[in-house]
């Protein structure tokens, strides 16, 4: 009887471990032979393959280079994002099915970057410039500032009398300007920082993620196109960038502190080095 | 206490002897000057590499995922973490310099020649051991700069015929660059390499030592016929302890102080754009480069239009530098100045491989 629930026992281990191997070998091709892990995104995209191709006339292909040169394309934001359908598979890429949409009309588009910016959406839906483009349906919208496909980093150089200009009178742009003026200021100081420290081999991870929410949060709230909204907040943006401003000095301490400890292993060395030497040159003038 | 410890090894493993025919009585050759020590320096080089690399081994994590981090935690967060990455990181392109610096010397010195044809191979075959470490290295940190430097250097075998690609993905562990290479490269680095570079380095420390080590060729200029083992005694050399030995030392200070000067100055010279991003298989950054000690073989690659031909030059030189003493068997002449049509190539080989390496750089 003992021996008989033994066997058993052997067995239901044997038949668990080899279940158990089966499925890890399983999640071990699936994860590990193919997979190249630095992103989820396709590597090849539909979209891109053949509106990049000779066969493609030229203003359709126009859209592809100007994107490769974007912010969008070095944050990995591809085709589909925005116009939807499916990237991985040609026949798919431009299935209504899917959510794709080639070109939105101009009350659409805010809907469209709204799909990844919605605080963004929200305030610019609220602002005078949102309301504008709802009811006339000529107002400004998201393309009018910043671009379709050649998108860049936002700046507060977006603000100008040519572009503000064409709907109203500047004075009022330039208002706006100023009251971003500190804020946008600071915050180009402290990117500029933390991108030097990241060369130095000092990420700073989770003061680019604080860094990353301030700048957004403040981009967003200047679509409210408020200027008396946005000086009341410019104290509370200084305290945050303030925090960020404190880990990043604490960096450049801890660099200097390996320039100066390296400096002095450099000294210790070459004082060993020349100590050695004139060991050398006593011993050979003594033969 | 000194004294007690002497008293104490010497009739277990007599202690005296070792330093009177090891140190005392084990001569040098005459005219051993700095440029003899780099062997010694190149030794003292790679037990940097390993001590560091032991160091770095206990916070790093093999993992796609956490690889990157890892490396960041110890560059960031473990006390002086910063100062063992770089000095690993300074140290694995300096020791391949010192390493160049020695084999180029040997050759001149015409230290390869009969009876020190082993010597010269294992020597060779360490070169490559090593360069295939750094290599191997590379990957590790899980960055945008490794993960497309051991792309680009992992899909030059493909251009072979045939064998090519079975070559690159074996390498790969599959055909591209993915958790399974990074595994592969992990083992390379930690255990496969290093073990067979400690047993070539040991054979290469035991023919040096057994063989006593070589003249130079103004001493003897031709090479002596071989009839039976004869051990190299120098009577006319100086005690390798302390004379030699200082002149090592030195230049072992000064390797360090090399260290240090990078360190202070530069402690990211060898560290490339991209070094502090996660790797990113689906961004291919702009440019992509080898570290210094292959671009001029990758330089060579991209200018020769049949990347086979490239290739394949590549394996010949390769070849004919692991088996050169075999091949040069037949000549008696020990010193290369002697042999002008054989010094005129290896220059011009040497000028070659700094001008594709100044170009690649560009």
């Amino acid at each position: 009887m003992i021996a008989t629930i033994t066997k058993l026992t052997i067995l239901a281990i044997l038949l668990l471990a080899t279940t158990s191997q089966a499925s890890y070998r399983e999640l071990f091709e699936k994860e590990f032979m193919s997979n190249p892990w630095g992103g989820n995104r396709e590597a090849h995209s539909a979209c891109v393959e053949c509106h990049a191709s000779e066969m493609m006339k030229a203003p359709m292909r126009e859209p592809v280079f100007a994107w490769r040169d974007s912010w969008h394309a070095q944050n990995e934001v591809s085709c589909h994002d925005c116009h939807g359908g499916g990237p991985d598979d040609a026949s798919m890429s431009m299935s209504h099915q899917r959510g794709f949409k080639g070109t939105p009309t101009l009350q659409e588009i805010p809907q469209f970057c709204g799909k990844c910016h919605l605080g963004i959406l929200q305030n610019f839906l609220e602002s005078g410039h949102g309301k504008a483009l709802l009811e006339t349906n000529s107002g400004p919208n998201c393309v009018t500032c910043h671009g379709s496909h050649d998108i860049k980093p936002a700046s507060i150089d977006i603000i100008n009398e040519q572009r503000c200009s064409q709907c109203h009178l500047y004075d009022r742009a330039m208002l706006m300007r100023q009251a971003l003026f500190t804020i946008e200021k600071r915050l180009s100081g402290i990117q500029t920082n933390l991108n030097e420290l990241r060369e130095s081999g000092i990420l700073l991870q989770t003061q680019r993620k604080d860094f990353f929410r301030a700048h957004s949060d403040f981009r967003t709230l200047f679509h409210t196109i408020d200027v008396n909204l946005v000086k009341e907040k410019t104290d509370e943006f200084m305290g945050r960038l303030d925090r960020i401003e404190t880990d990043t000095r604490a960096a450049y301490v801890e660099l200097a502190f390996r320039k100066n400890f390296s400096g002095y292993l450099l000294l210790l060395f070459l004082f060993l080095a020349f100590g050695t030497l004139m060991l050398i040159r006593t011993g050979e003038n003594k033969k | 206490m000194r004294d007690k410890i002497k008293k104490w090894l010497e009739p277990r493993i007599g202690l005296e002897e070792i330093v009177r025919t090891q140190f005392r009585e084990y001569k040098t050759p005459k005219g051993a000057n700095f440029w003899s020590t780099l062997g010694f320096v190149t030794l003292v080089a790679i037990l940097i590499q390993v001590i560091t690399g032991i160091l770095l081994m206990l916070y790093y994590i093999p993992h796609p995922s956490l690889a990157f981090d890892s490396v960041q935690n110890i560059t960031n967060g473990i006390p002086f973490g910063w100062l063992v990455r770089l000095t690993h990181n300074i140290g694995s392109n300096l020791v391949v310099a010192t390493a160049m610096l020695h084999l180029v010397h040997v050759f001149f010195r015409g230290a390869f020649k009969r009876p020190r044809e082993l010597t010269w191979l294992t020597g060779a075959v360490m070169f490559i051991l090593l360069l295939s470490s750094c290599i191997s290295g590379q990957l590790l940190p899980w960055n945008q700069a490794g993960y497309w430097s051991t792309t680009v250097i992992s899909s030059m075998p493909s251009f072979l015929p045939v064998v090519g690609d079975s070559i690159a993905a074996f390498i790969r562990g599959g055909d591209t660059v993915t958790a399974l290479t990074l595994g592969r490269f992990f083992a390379f680095h930690v255990v496969i390499l290093p073990f067979f570079l400690l047993f070539c380095l040991a054979l290469h420390i035991f023919f040096i030592r057994r063989q006593g080590l070589s003249p130079s060729p103004e001493q003897v200029p031709q090479v002596l016929p071989m009839a039976e083992f004869h051990q190299e005694q120098h009577p006319d050399g100086l005690p390798c302890f302390p004379n030699f030995s200082m002149k090592r030392l030195f230049m072992v200070f000064l390797y360090c102080a090399t260290v240090s000067l990078i360190l202070t100055f530069s402690p990211n010279l060898f560290m490339p754009e991209g070094t502090n991003l996660l790797a990113n298989p689906v961004n291919t950054p702009g440019l992509i480069k080898p570290p210094w000690y292959f671009l001029a073989q990758y330089q060579m690659v991209k200018s020769i239009p049949n990347e086979f031909v490239g290739i394949g030059f590549q394996v010949l030189v390769l070849v004919v530098f692991l088996f050169f003493p075999f091949f040069d068997a037949g000549e008696t002449e020990r010193s290369i100045k002697k042999r002008p049509a054989l010094m005129t190539t290896v220059i011009g080989l040497l000028i070659l491989w700094a001008a594709l390496t100044l170009w690649g750089m560009r």
